[in-house]
């Protein structure tokens, strides 16, 4: 077990086009035993990080640390570490035993004796104990998946690795092997990084996400925290699905009523408190809020509802999903299953101000968040991460 | 009645079966040939399929008593298996990095190696003796081998790159060195193995193309005890004393057998490496 440390690390690679920055002053500390996931789009750097990380690329500037050690120019075998690729990497001209003994026979003095205790070990952890003889190529995805990450525990690094382990299973079959990856890492408490572009996969196995774009980190927080409060309107935009709907607004005060956001086709109220919160000079803003917030009410409170044409409507079982135009504008909304309202039809739609977050329009940095209900959420998450 | 299917599938296969008896007859010939008396050989009484009574070994037992085709034949698996060995100890980790190695010159050295392929050799036949020649190689054995292994090696180099490529994802070694391997490892003990079809298949290359070899060893040597098999038929067709055809035949069996052999031993993994999985 190990705390690991990234410090200003960048990587640039280079191509005949030029150099290509992949990693940007990355800084991040991750505490001995914790489970952090690295997501973002396609190209973000966030595979780039664990390569550096597991000594398969080199590290162009920074530091890694690994217990305090610097570890920049050691090579994979000397870090203690385990990974499990995408593609699995499983060796194919050796059955699942031989697979998952390998690494224990190459850096290790064990005993043939007490790695195969080790390798029925994990074989039975990850409910493999039937295929420890066969061969990779006789074995589904499924099962390739679950000798890659036995191969991994047998081991008992110091820090695992996985690189979109799970994005070669179907649906159905990722969301099991999240629960177990998830159960595994509780058993053992072995600081694991994982990278994903799934932000679905994010939120439910994380205790940390950092969200990286072009090679920057943009937010590092619990799944709550980057829920809550996204530092930008890319954070914003890329956690929850359907993401986010944002409008441009203009904060106006015209004296005698409530402060209003005002957007293209709407005006939406807000109180004193929250404009405090934000700075005075600033009046151009990137209003977010999420499609679960957003409610479809006829009764809706004058200045705080929108209009808006409803164009279609997916059902998916529990939730409708209902995409609108707010005044040429794309608004998702998501809302019980028993609200289906008709395509073409007008509504009113309206949310509460405590669920609205307000960007810089300019640098796309969060100014303000719904203070009342993201500060208790994220005082309530404070205060279960004191209490661990 | 057929339906149509199948009547499709008999004419296609009919079609097929006489493409191939067509392809295949001068080879039944040479062979039907060499197992003829000697005047079974050259009767024209003998039918397409001659009589148990025509049939002898004793064209092989000439050629092999009058000419000295043991060591023409000695000469050849020397020089094929040298030449074989020789190219696939330059070419497997000349192949290897021009596929994962990235340093100045890669595609420059790469195309020049692919280019050598599609010259022919014809064309520098005197510059390689001149050079031959200055080295003291000419009429040895060595300067065969050399000569051969040098034109197999782009061919090699080519055909392992590209398994080395596609055939071998870049996460296997990379989690070899996470296990534990050193690089030189990771590709001893992980790649290699796991090339063993390409490499089967880059070695049958290299045999056949020693084994065939014709201008290196005619342009490189003139002494009989250096010469090979293939030249050695050569300069039997082509004296004007030897008109026996089944015992001619014989010779061209007996050239044909070594890399046939050879492709049957390697054919499991021939086609495997051809095929880039």
């Amino acid at each position: 077990m190990a705390r690991v440390e990234f410090d200003n690390v960048t990587k640039v690679f280079e191509d005949t086009s030029g150099p290509i920055v992949a990693v940007e002053e990355l800084d991040l500390d991750i505490p001995d035993g914790e489970f952090v996931v690295l997501v973002g789009p396609s190209g973000c750097g966030k595979s780039t990080t664990l390569r550096m990380l597991a000594g398969l690329e080199t590290i162009t500037d920074g530091e890694i640390r690994l217990d305090g050690e610097r570890i920049n120019d050691r090579s994979p075998k000397e870090r203690d570490i385990a990974m499990v690729f995408q593609s699995y990497a499983l060796y194919p001209h050796k059955t699942v035993r031989q697979n998952m003994a390998y690494g224990l026979k190459l850096s290790s003095d064990l005993d043939d004796e007490e790695i195969d205790r080790r390798v029925e070990e994990a074989a039975r952890m990850m409910g493999i104990e039937d295929l420890l003889d066969k061969k990779p190529g006789s074995l589904s995805g499924g099962q390739q998946q679950r000798v890659a990450t036995g191969r991994a525990i047998v081991r008992e690094p110091a820090v695992f690795l996985f690189d979109e382990p799970l994005s070669n299973l179907d649906a159905k079959l990722r969301k099991h092997m999240r629960t177990e990856l998830s159960r595994i890492h509780s058993e053992l408490g072995i600081t694991t990084i994982y990278v994903t572009h799934d932000q679905e996969e994010a939120m439910t196995m994380a205790d940390r996400i950092a969200i990286l774009d072009n090679g920057e980190l943009q937010q590092v927080g619990s799944p709550k925290e980057v829920y809550y409060r996204p530092a930008n309107v890319f954070v914003a935009d890329f956690i929850g699905s359907p993401s986010m709907n944002f409008f441009d607004v203009d904060l106006q005060h015209d004296g005698a009523g409530s402060p209003a956001l005002v957007g293209n086709g709407f005006t939406y109220e807000v109180s004193d408190e929250l404009t405090e919160l934000l700075d005075a000079s600033e009046t151009e803003f990137v209003l977010g809020v999420r499609p679960e917030n957003v409610r479809i009410a006829e009764d809706a409170p004058t200045g705080k509802s929108i209009s808006a044409t409803v164009d279609v409507v997916e059902v998916v079982g529990s939730d409708n999903f209902v995409y609108l135009d707010v005044s040429g504008r794309e608004c998702r909304v998501r809302t019980s299953s028993e609200i289906e309202p008709e395509e073409g039809e007008t509504v009113t739609l309206t949310f509460d101000e405590s669920d609205l977050h307000l960007f810089d329009r300019n640098s796309e940095r969060a100014a303000v968040h719904g203070h009342s209900r993201a500060d208790h959420e994220a005082q309530k998450t404070i205060a279960k991460e004191a209490e661990a | 009645m057929l339906n149509e299917t199948r009547r499709t599938k008999t004419v296609l296969y009919v079609g097929l079966a006489l493409f191939a008896l067509w392809a295949l007859i001068p080879y039944i010939w040479v062979l039907r040939t060499s197992l003829l008396t000697n005047f079974a050989a050259i009767s024209s009484d003998t039918g397409y399929i001659p009589a148990l009574e025509s049939l002898s070994l004793v064209g092989y037992e000439q050629i092999w008593d009058r000419y000295n085709f043991t060591t023409y034949f000695a000469n050849s698996l020397i020089v094929s298996i040298a030449a074989t060995l020789i190219s696939l100890l330059f070419s497997i980790p000349g192949a290897y990095a021009f596929a994962r190695l990235d340093f100045p010159g890669r595609k420059f050295l790469f195309y020049t190696a692919v280019f050598t392929i599609m010259f022919p050799w014809i064309v520098i036949t005197i510059p390689v003796y001149e050079v031959f020649f200055f080295l003291g190689l000419i009429n040895t054995l060595d300067g065969v081998t050399i000569a051969i292994s040098i034109f197999v090696l782009p061919q090699t180099i080519w055909l392992l790159q590209g398994f080395f490529r596609q055939g071998i994802p870049e996460n296997i070694e990379e989690a070899a060195l996470i296990d534990g391997h050193t690089e030189i490892g990771a590709f001893l003990r992980i790649v290699l193995p796991l090339s063993a079809p390409a490499v089967g298949a880059a070695a049958l290359f290299s045999f056949l193309t020693a084994w065939n070899n014709f201008l290196w060893v005619f342009v490189l040597t003139s002494d009989e005890e250096v010469r090979t098999a293939t030249v050695a038929i050569h300069y039997i067709l082509g004296s004007d004393v030897l008109r026996q055809w089944n015992a001619l035949m014989a010779a061209v069996v007996l050239l044909v057998a070594p890399p046939v052999i050879f492709y049957g031993l390697s054919q499991r993994y021939v086609g495997e490496g051809l095929g880039g999985v």
